[in-house]
Formats: structure tokens, C-alpha cells, sequence
């Protein structure tokens, strides 16, 4: 798995390409924008072949971390066996999902703004 | 007289879109009354409610439509797929139950591309008629909702093209589907004027009757129109079926019932020389749908439910589940028989987990998981399940078992973060990986028993 972070001035777009699973979950966590609970990131699944529960896991976990700091995970470009993982859990729903990365940018430098 | 190909003029990328939005707020009636069914999939007149929806949009000359729900799609892609039985692209995302029509939009940005966008939002019933040209009303209504009632609306997004003085917008109204009350009117009203207005399943020679596939009717079966058979059915001798009568698939009318103003579900047996009328009949469960009041019938020969045989994957399953508990059933046996009077005298041991671990009795029956020893049984029994969601769990979806899968795996064991772990196991692990799984969570539970009882 390879994770590319392109910082803006509100929010991080991170880049996930390969596999989100127990082996790759812990370099997740300590990617600098999603180990920082108070940053908001957009996080582009475009190129995520694969996610299982470890992965899911990280995701909601860092998810938590971020949300009591007032911030929040936006996720874009979901594949649709990966959109299926997060379907049949009930994740979508804490989750804002995208279909589009730029409007999930939009969305989090106007809307998130105002919290 | 062939019907006109729903094209929407010019350019492809711009033509006419659907956002389907529903969220389980609106839905959870369903999900009460009949928690086996997906609430899209609820017939009416044997039409399951999403398709008239997909058939509104392709009315309305939509080529791509996207189904949007803050709960689980999964049951519907699988019957609905990539829309190609209705010459549609049909496409499925997920939305927060939160989010309005601008989120909605935002959020499918991409899909949407700026093109004319139609929004069907919330659970209701569009009373739309095929014969009308939906397309005018779509390409000119001013963009904003344009129907609206307490469930849901119609709207659209996008620049309206310019209407031309002699083109009327056919009217259009929608009724909240609120109740076990509106989805009995609904159906009622579709049987009334269905062949006309709506596309409808089965065969009929004459207006007013529609029979599925292999529908036996004995000779001396009567039935009265208006009517609408499903698939399966079998109306022995005597039977009256009609006037205002919905049968669904695989049922069974025994002899010299009769049923009138009322809607049989799919899967139900209706017992000899029983007379049904202005009710909802579903599995053994007889509903009033004025009041809503309901009575599960205790006896299998007036109202039962219709089951299919179990599968081969769950008889493999529960037959491997019911090796691996006999197998710790063995192992777990002389621990028990040792640790539990001891533990029990002390008053250490009640029912339900270990909770004390300062001796070395306790500490040993809680490495062990004896606490789990008296579920065992029950998996031998076909009960519960080795390894699924906790004990007691009776969420759709989740399999009750002796150890959870949250327990294998790195999760909190309870509340809905365990939830999200289970569903995902429930639906991804194989019985062999359930084994493995079970072993984790032997490992574990101590472990983090451990970790809490430091923390």
C-alpha cells in the first residue's frame, strides 16, 4: 500500500493505492495527517483494490479519534467492492462518501468550514 | 400501438439523470411489520416499490439512475444489478441520514456532471400513468421541488429547457407510503387502475386479472376481478379469489377459503374454509391494516408461513460449527466439571462472563472461556452458531453464536462498533475461516479481559 498526503490549507487529500488490511492498517495510522486527530482529510479510494475488517477497523477508528477533535473523514471514489464493505457493515453511515474527489474538497473547505 | 423509445434528445453526457434517495427513517414501519423484507423490495400488487420508481424515471426519460440509502443496498443490487432489464444504468451509493437534497447532489457531483437532475427523495408512492410523456415535465419544470408530501419529494436540478406554449405538464402526485394502512390503499388503488397506468407483472387475457407463472387453478376455483396472482400458487377446489384480491408468490389458498379486499404476501399458507377480507396475510401473521393490529395464528392449518428448504452452504456450516463445539465441549469438560462447584460455592461464577480473576480457579476458567461451556450445547442443537455475532443477538442480518467476532478480532465487543465487525464476517467468512476465527477469539478474550481489568 502506498499513501500519498497532498496538504491544503483546511483539509489533507490522502491518496490510498493498494490494500487496507491488518498489515497495512498500522502504517495507516501513522500516516502525519490521519495520526494528526485534529486534521480533517479527504481520503481518495480511487486506487484501493482491497479493505477487509483490520482495514474498516482503522478507518472507524481513526474516524472517532477525529471527531472528537472536531474534525472528520471524507472518503471519494469508492470502488464498488470496497463500497460493498462499507454497505454491508452500516460504516456508510458515519462516513460522508463521495463520488468525486474535487467535490469532496469543495466540501470540506466551504462546508466544514462553518462548524 | 408501439410505444416511442424513451430517448432523451441531444447529447448523451447531458441527457436526463436519477438520484433515487431513500433513507431507513421513513422505512422502519417495514422493517417493523416484516423484518425479512427489504423495505424497496416491498410489493405492491406483487410489484416490488423500487421498480415503480425505476419506472418513473425512465418515463421521464432518465438513461442513468442512481440509488442512494443510508442503509444497506447490498439485497437490491443483487436483484436489480447494472439496470440492464430496464435498458438503464443503474449505480449505487451510500448518503448519510442527514443529508438533504444540496448534500445529495454534491455528494454525486461526478454522476450528475451537470446535467438535468431529477430527485426522487423519501418513501413515497408516485402515481404516475405510462401512457403520459414524463420527459416534457422533467426538461421544463422549473428546477426545486415540484411535489412534496410528508415523506419525500419530487425535485430537480439543473437548467429547465424552455417550454413551448402547447406542451401541458402532465400533473403528478405522490402519497407518502407511511403505514401498513397507505401500502394496503396503494395496492388496492394500483389493482384498481393497474393494467392502465402502470406496468404490472403477470399474464392477463382480460382487464383486471393478472396470473403469473405456474398458477394452478382447480376447477372449481373462482375468481373475481379485479385480481393479481403471483408466481406458485395453488388455489385448490372451492377457493374464491377476489374481487380486490392480491395473491403473492408461492402461496397456497387451501380448500373453500375465499379472499377479498386483501393482500396475501409472498410465502404464506392460507388454511381450508377460511374467510379473509380487508386483511394483510404474511407467513402465520393476519394484519388489520386500518389499525395495524396483528395476530400471529399459533395453528399451522389456518395461516403459516412457507419456507425454503435450508441450503447446502448453512447445512455445511452449522455442520462444522457443530464439529468444532463438540470438540470444545471435550476439551472444556473436565475444566467444568473441576472449576465450576468450586467457583460456583464461592459464588464466583453466576450466569454470564467471569468477572473476578483474583484466584487461580477463576483466572484458569476465564483463560479458558468456560464461561461460554453452557452455550456449547446449543450449537450441537443448531441454535446458535460457533462464532457470529454476541449471545442474544437478534439484529437482522447477525447470526447469534457463543463467541463474536469482535472477540477474534481487534475490536470493542460491544455497541455498534461490534456491529460493524460482525455484519462484515457474517457476510465475507467461510466456515473453515470460521474455525480459525474461533480459535482467535479463545485467544483473545482473556487477553483483553486483561487489558481491561488493568486499564
Amino acid at each position: 500500500m502506498t499513501i500519498t498526503e497532498t496538504t491544503g490549507s483546511t483539509h489533507t487529500i490522502v491518496t490510498i493505492c493498494g490494500t487496507l488490511d491488518a498489515s497495512t492498517a498500522p502504517d495507516f495510522r501513522n500516516s502525519p495527517a490521519i495520526a494528526d486527530p485534529s486534521r480533517t482529510v479527504v481520503i481518495d479510494l480511487d486506487k484501493m483494490d482491497f479493505l477487509d475488517s483490520s482495514g474498516l477497523g482503522a478507518l472507524v477508528g481513526v474516524l472517532r479519534r477525529k471527531q472528537e477533535a472536531n474534525a472528520t473523514i471524507l472518503l471519494s471514489c469508492m470502488n464498488p467492492p470496497v463500497r460493498k464493505v462499507f454497505d454491508i457493515t452500516g460504516t456508510c453511515k458515519l462516513f460522508h462518501i463521495f463520488d468525486d474527489t474535487d467535490a469532496a474538497n469543495d466540501y470540506a473547505a466551504t462546508y466544514l468550514r462553518g462548524r | 400501438m408501439p410505444q416511442p423509445p424513451l430517448r432523451h434528445p441531444g447529447n448523451h453526457n447531458n441527457a436526463m439523470k436519477t438520484l433515487i434517495a431513500i433513507k431507513e427513517q421513513h422505512q422502519s414501519w417495514v422493517r417493523d411489520a416484516f423484518p425479512n423484507m427489504h423495505p424497496l423490495l416491498l410489493p405492491l400488487c406483487n410489484k416490488p416499490f423500487i421498480e415503480y420508481l425505476i419506472d418513473f424515471a425512465i418515463l421521464a426519460g432518465s438513461r442513468e439512475i442512481r440509488l442512494l440509502s443510508d442503509g444497506s443496498l447490498m439485497e437490491i443490487e443483487e436483484i436489480c444489478q447494472t439496470g440492464s432489464r430496464w435498458g438503464v444504468e443503474l449505480t449505487y451509493a451510500n448518503i448519510r441520514p442527514e443529508d438533504g437534497e444540496r448534500e445529495l447532489l454534491h455528494k454525486n457531483r461526478k454522476f450528475c456532471n451537470g446535467s438535468r437532475t431529477m430527485i426522487l427523495n423519501g418513501y413515497t408512492f408516485i402515481d404516475y400513468d405510462k401512457r403520459l410523456d414524463y420527459r416534457v415535465l422533467a426538461n421544463h419544470s422549473a428546477t426545486g421541488p415540484i411535489a412534496s408530501c410528508s415523506t419525500g419529494s419530487i425535485a430537480f436540478a439543473g437548467s429547465p429547457e424552455p417550454a413551448a406554449d402547447d406542451n401541458p405538464l402532465p400533473a403528478l402526485r405522490i402519497t407518502p407510503l407511511d403505514s401498513l394502512r397507505s401500502c394496503y390503499h396503494i395496492a388496492m388503488q394500483i389493482l384498481e387502475t393497474g393494467a392502465e397506468r402502470y406496468v404490472l407483472p403477470g399474464y392477463g387475457s382480460e382487464p383486471g386479472c393478472a396470473i403469473g407463472r405456474n398458477v394452478a387453478i382447480a376447477k372449481t376455483a373462482e375468481i373475481r376481478k379485479p385480481v393479481s396472482i403471483g408466481n406458485n400458487v395453488q388455489l385448490l377446489p372451492g377457493t374464491i379469489i377476489g374481487p380486490m384480491a392480491v395473491i403473492g408468490s408461492n402461496v397456497i389458498i387451501d380448500k373453500g377459503s375465499s379472499i377479498s379486499g386483501s393482500i396475501i404476501f409472498d410465502n404464506t399458507y392460507i388454511g381450508e374454509q377460511l374467510e379473509i377480507e380487508g386483511r394483510i396475510a404474511s407467513g402465520n401473521t393476519l394484519i388489520d391494516p386500518e389499525s395495524g393490529a396483528s395476530v400471529a395464528m399459533e395453528d399451522p392449518h389456518l395461516l403459516t408461513g412457507i419456507h425454503s428448504a435450508t441450503n447446502s452452504a448453512t447445512l455445511l456450516r452449522k455442520t462444522i460449527h457443530a464439529l468444532a463445539a463438540a470438540i470444545l465441549i471435550l476439551l472444556q469438560a473436565i475444566p467444568v466439571i473441576i472449576l465450576y462447584p468450586l467457583l460456583r460455592l464461592q459464588g464466583k461464577w453466576k450466569n454470564g462472563p467471569i468477572t473476578q480473576q483474583a484466584g487461580l480457579a477463576e483466572t484458569l476458567a476465564a483463560r479458558l472461556s468456560l464461561d461460554r461451556f453452557p452455550l456449547l450445547p446449543k450449537v450441537l442443537l443448531g441454535q446458535l452458531a460457533i462464532i457470529g455475532s454476541a449471545p442474544r443477538s437478534n439484529s437482522p442480518g447477525c447470526r447469534p453464536a457463543v463467541f463474536s467476532y469482535a472477540e477474534a478480532e481487534d475490536w470493542p465487543v460491544t455497541g455498534s462498533d461490534a456491529a460493524i465487525v460482525e455484519r462484515y464476517h457474517a457476510v465475507h467468512s467461510t466456515p473453515f475461516n470460521d474455525i480459525g476465527m474461533t480459535i482467535k477469539a479463545l485467544i483473545n478474550r482473556p487477553h483483553k479481559r486483561n487489558a481491561g481489568a488493568a486499564a
